[in-house]
């Protein structure tokens, strides 16, 4: 796990966030157990209170879930997985809107060109892998 | 927690410290900022009775400094203290002589983690290596306050690293940190809260994620907005 951490976003925040994107792109399988918050501080490099915190936030946001002394897992609800994966892709495309907005492009134009760089990402992506 | 209450320090003609106050919790890193001849040293030297202070108070879990608090603190000055003929090995022992709290299971799983030879003398260590031993020996004590003066002061990136990746483990967790700087950029994410001072005064202290939360500013931010002023 490696994550690059912007200076004036909470650091619980991004840490969070790093969680949905891993849990909307299955690379965490809902029930998978997750590191301890002790584990977790050490692989990303950061304070153990703030590993504490991300994880109580994911918590009480249902992410994860913990049953007695065992590990915290991600939580098998469909529900909040699907709603995970909707937020990120909602504000992704916020992001676009409100960054190409000021430039005013013909929404063809801008939907044109999505598509050909949406294509083109892919296949360079692939050539890298090869 | 530490309670630094309204110290003052002189220097012969020179107010070092005009009226310090703060805190630092157990449980907490607590970054003590400032361009150097702020007083920082002369902070940690006070909280460890090192240095007479004119006027204000210190206490340590609401005790005042007595020989029964220094039980509970260790101070790791910036240089070594361990006479350079010594080997590491014998440092180790030495320390383990002289106090009670020595911890000789932690001892070897820094000197494992540091990647540190016993054998080795403390005068042919390289920089990095001898700032890593003198972490070394204030971490091994079973201490729930460490102060560090300037950890990550001239030494190399990897050094840095390794040292910081120290904050992020159980060799800290649960204890009380108190650490001096003037180079944030490496620990910014490391660090609970933050003391910025100024000729001899307290400027701003603040938790780094409230700041971050509640003003989307980083720890430099801050720092800019008061020293510009």
């Amino acid at each position: 796990m490696k994550v690059t951490f912007n200076k004036r976003d909470p650091v619980y925040v991004q840490v969070v966030r790093h969680f949905k994107e891993q849990i909307a792109t299955g690379n965490l399988e809902p029930g998978q157990e997750i590191p301890s918050r002790r584990e977790l501080a050490n692989q990303l490099k950061i304070n153990p209170n703030t590993a504490q915190r991300a994880y109580k936030e994911m918590e009480e946001a249902g992410l994860i879930f913990t049953q007695g002394n065992s590990p915290s897992k991600i939580t098998r609800d469909e529900n909040i997985i699907s709603s995970v994966r909707e937020e990120l892709i909602l504000e992704a495309v916020e992001d676009f809107v409100s960054a190409i907005r000021p430039i005013k492009v013909p929404i063809e134009e801008v939907v044109g060109i999505l598509k050909e760089k949406y294509n083109d990402d892919v296949f360079e992506r692939r050539d890298k892998n090869d | 927690m530490i309670e630094v209450k309204d110290i003052s320090k002189n220097f012969g003609r020179k107010k070092v410290l005009k009226g310090v106050s703060f805190t630092a919790n157990k449980g907490e890193i607590t970054c003590l900022i400032g361009i150097n001849g702020v007083g920082k040293t002369t902070i940690m030297n006070a909280i460890m009775n090192l240095t007479p202070i004119k006027s204000g108070e210190i206490l340590i879990d609401g005790e005042k400094l007595s020989k029964k608090t220094f039980e509970k603190i260790t101070f790791i000055p910036d240089a070594i203290t361990m006479l350079p003929q010594m080997t590491i090995g014998e440092a180790l022992q030495f320390m383990k002589d002289f106090y009670e709290s020595w911890n000789s299971e932690r001892a070897n799983e820094l000197l494992t983690f540091f990647r540190l030879k016993e054998e080795e003398k403390i005068s042919s260590l390289s920089k990095g290596n001898t700032a890593k031993v003198n972490l070394l020996l204030g971490l091994a004590l079973d201490v729930d306050y460490l102060l560090m003066d300037e950890p990550f002061t001239g030494i190399d990136i990897f050094s840095r690293e390794q040292i910081a990746e120290v904050f992020t483990s159980h060799l800290v967790e649960d204890r009380g940190v108190i650490i001096t700087t003037h180079e944030i950029n490496d620990i910014e994410h490391l660090i609970d809260k933050v003391v910025l001072l100024d000729e001899g005064v307290v400027r701003k202290e603040f938790h780094t994620e409230e700041v971050r939360e509640n003003e989307g500013k980083s720890v430099v931010d801050v720092m800019r907005e008061v020293y510009k002023q």
